[in-house]
């Protein structure tokens, strides 16, 4: 009963296949590395009881934590949650039922896609990219040929800045040669470098306002320091205003600055610091949105062939972990010792072994072990709480629920 | 309980605050070092938009290392700005022999400033875990600390990235400037 509330709720038919679709995902939020798995249990219809257990949701979350700092992760994950706030991407129906009907054991054809969705999820690659690392991101998208490289074109696409972190624009910029389009990195010498192009640019479009270009840099440094010093918690000694214009005594070829505009910049920098933009690049949803790879992938119980098993490498106190969101939007965390999965075809295998291994996750090919020890274990109820994939997931389901409740009054 | 008073009082009266500035050339490893110097505590990422600077509590002494460029253009703000600097940590990266003397120049401007004259100096020859790093002897010849007058100053060996020699370089610190 609760299966099928679920799917009203988020709009599936009630025919559909015993397979999940599935995605990779790498990831790379400017906080740790996050490795993530999902699998969406579609079906009761399937297969006994297993060992994730969707009871009321039948949303299962396989999320791998392969804990630390700077380490790739991967992610599968199924069709449901797009189901439920990208429609659109969701494959077409015609063949869910077919495959309910049948048991899923057709393989499943490839999704056709038409050029411009391919070239948007190259796109998409390009800014995960750009967003782990910036270099090679411009690189990819130059190669794809979805970016000229000329230093106009990169400009526009880092001016434009959708999608990217905010972060990694700025060290982009420190790297080769300003201060609410991107974030200000904190070494000192990148700083150095982009005050002095902010002030050469700035005198350059705003003759007269400066004596020489040096004073605009050395001010515009001096207010950089003003605002670490007034709202950096680590600065106990907080500058009055007689210092700040005494910092900036002589800067102007040898004379002052007019002390009024001291005074507003002081004024204003204490009253409100500069603001890193709100949307950094970090929201998980644009990389939950461009899977490395995804297709349909079955749960063993409903086929014994081309299975494969998730694991982690060199399992030094690091775990794969089994979640799902109960229907408030809570995440529980679920106990599991094996994660193996079955593929249609022997080539799709090797395609989804292909691209996780690519990621880093070790995984074991095979023809599968005939039984898995299903449901022997107890639901663990313990909830999952940082972490930035089950924030994500945990606030988009609030968010869909409250849309419903409003729809139904 | 009169534990718990003094213990107040110490941490009342006792905590004296010091600015120190940490300098060097770029990729000398300063980022790592700062980081390190918080002893593993968990740096809070609050992005404030600014240059890098962390409180490091070591003793009791209360440390605020600002990472700083010394480039002559930019020295009147920070002049005025540090003029209670009590130490000064180079930082050099000890692979790199073809900058040391570029190094050595930035510092010897450096310790000219009128404001660092009682500045202590501390210098940290970093990447000392690297096969081909330069000896500590062999550093401070180059670098010219022999030849320094009135000023009291230590060569550390460090690895920053696994937190080698940082703790050593602090007590160092913290020793020097609590005789003051």
């Amino acid at each position: 009963r609760g299966l099928a509330a679920a799917r009203t709720s988020i709009g599936l038919t009630d025919r559909l296949p015993p397979a999940g679709h599935c995605y990779v995902y790498s990831l790379r939020v400017y906080s740790p590395w996050w490795a993530i798995l999902r699998y969406r249990r579609r079906s009761r219809r399937v297969g006994p009881p297993w060992i994730w257990r969707c009871q009321n949701e039948g949303r299962s979350l396989l999320a791998g934590r392969l804990g630390g700092v700077g380490r790739v992760f991967s992610a599968l994950r199924t069709g449901a949650e797009e189901a439920a706030v990208a429609p659109g991407a969701s494959p077409d129906t015609q063949t869910h039922s077919y495959l309910a009907k049948n048991g899923g054991r057709k393989p499943r054809p490839q999704l056709p896609f038409n050029k411009t969705l391919q070239r948007n999820r190259k796109m998409a690659m390009g800014r995960k990219k750009f967003n782990m690392d910036p270099k090679k991101g411009i690189q990819f998208l130059v190669e794809n040929e979805l970016l000229q490289n000329t230093p106009e074109e990169i400009a526009r696409f880092l001016y434009k800045g959708e999608g990217l972190n905010k972060t990694a624009i700025g060290d982009y910029l420190g790297e080769r040669q300003f201060l609410w389009s991107f974030r200000l990195p904190g070494e000192a010498q990148k700083i150095d470098r982009m005050m002095e192009a902010f002030a050469q640019r700035y005198c350059l479009c705003n003759p007269g306002v400066f004596q020489s270009t040096d004073t605009c840099y050395v001010l515009s440094f001096a207010v950089i320091m003003l605002n670490t010093s007034l709202h950096n918690p680590n600065v106990r000694d907080k500058p009055g205003l007689e210092r700040f214009v005494a910092m900036n005594r002589g800067i102007n070829e040898g004379g002052d600055l007019p002390e009024e505009l001291l005074r507003n910049l002081y004024d204003s920098i204490r009253n409100e610091p500069f603001k890193i933009p709100e949307d950094d690049g970090n929201d998980l949803t644009h990389t939950f949105f461009n899977p490395d790879r995804e297709g349909w992938l079955l749960k063993l119980g409903a086929q014994k062939q081309n299975c494969f098993e998730l694991y982690i490498r060199n399992n030094k106190g690091q775990l794969i972990k089994a979640c799902k969101t109960e229907a408030d939007g809570r995440v529980v965390e679920g106990n599991h010792m094996v994660y193996r999965i079955s593929a249609p075809t022997q080539e799709e295998k090797d395609e989804w072994i292909k691209s996780i291994q690519v990621l880093g996750e070790g995984v074991a090919g095979g023809p599968g072990p005939s039984a898995l020890t299903l449901g022997s274990r107890p639901f663990c109820r313990a909830a999952v709480s940082v972490d930035p994939f089950y924030e994500m997931l945990a606030a988009r389901k609030k968010r869909i629920s409250v849309k419903k409740k409003q729809e139904q009054p | 309980m009169g534990l718990t008073f003094f213990s107040l009082f110490s941490h009342l009266f006792g905590r004296k605050q010091m600015c120190i500035l940490m300098v060097g050339l770029d990729a000398a490893g300063r980022m790592t070092t700062l980081y390190k110097l918080k002893l593993g505590e968990i740096v809070t990422t609050i992005p404030i938009t600014g240059f890098n600077v962390e409180t490091v509590e070591y003793k009791n002494i209360c440390f605020t290392v600002w990472d700083v460029d010394g480039q002559d253009k930019i020295r009147p703000p920070w002049r005025h700005y540090f003029q209670n600097t009590q130490g000064l940590i180079f930082v050099v990266d000890s692979t790199d022999r073809e900058r040391i003397q570029e190094g050595a120049e930035e510092l010897q401007k450096m310790l000219q400033e009128d404001e660092l004259r009682d500045a202590a100096l501390l210098l940290f020859a970093n990447k000392q875990d690297l096969p081909n790093a330069t000896a500590i002897r062999e550093m401070t010849g180059k670098l010219g600390l022999q030849s320094l007058r009135n000023r009291t100053w230590y060569v550390q060996a460090t690895c920053a990235t696994q937190g080698t020699g940082l703790q050593e370089g602090l007590h160092w610190l913290s020793n020097e400037l609590s005789k003051r």
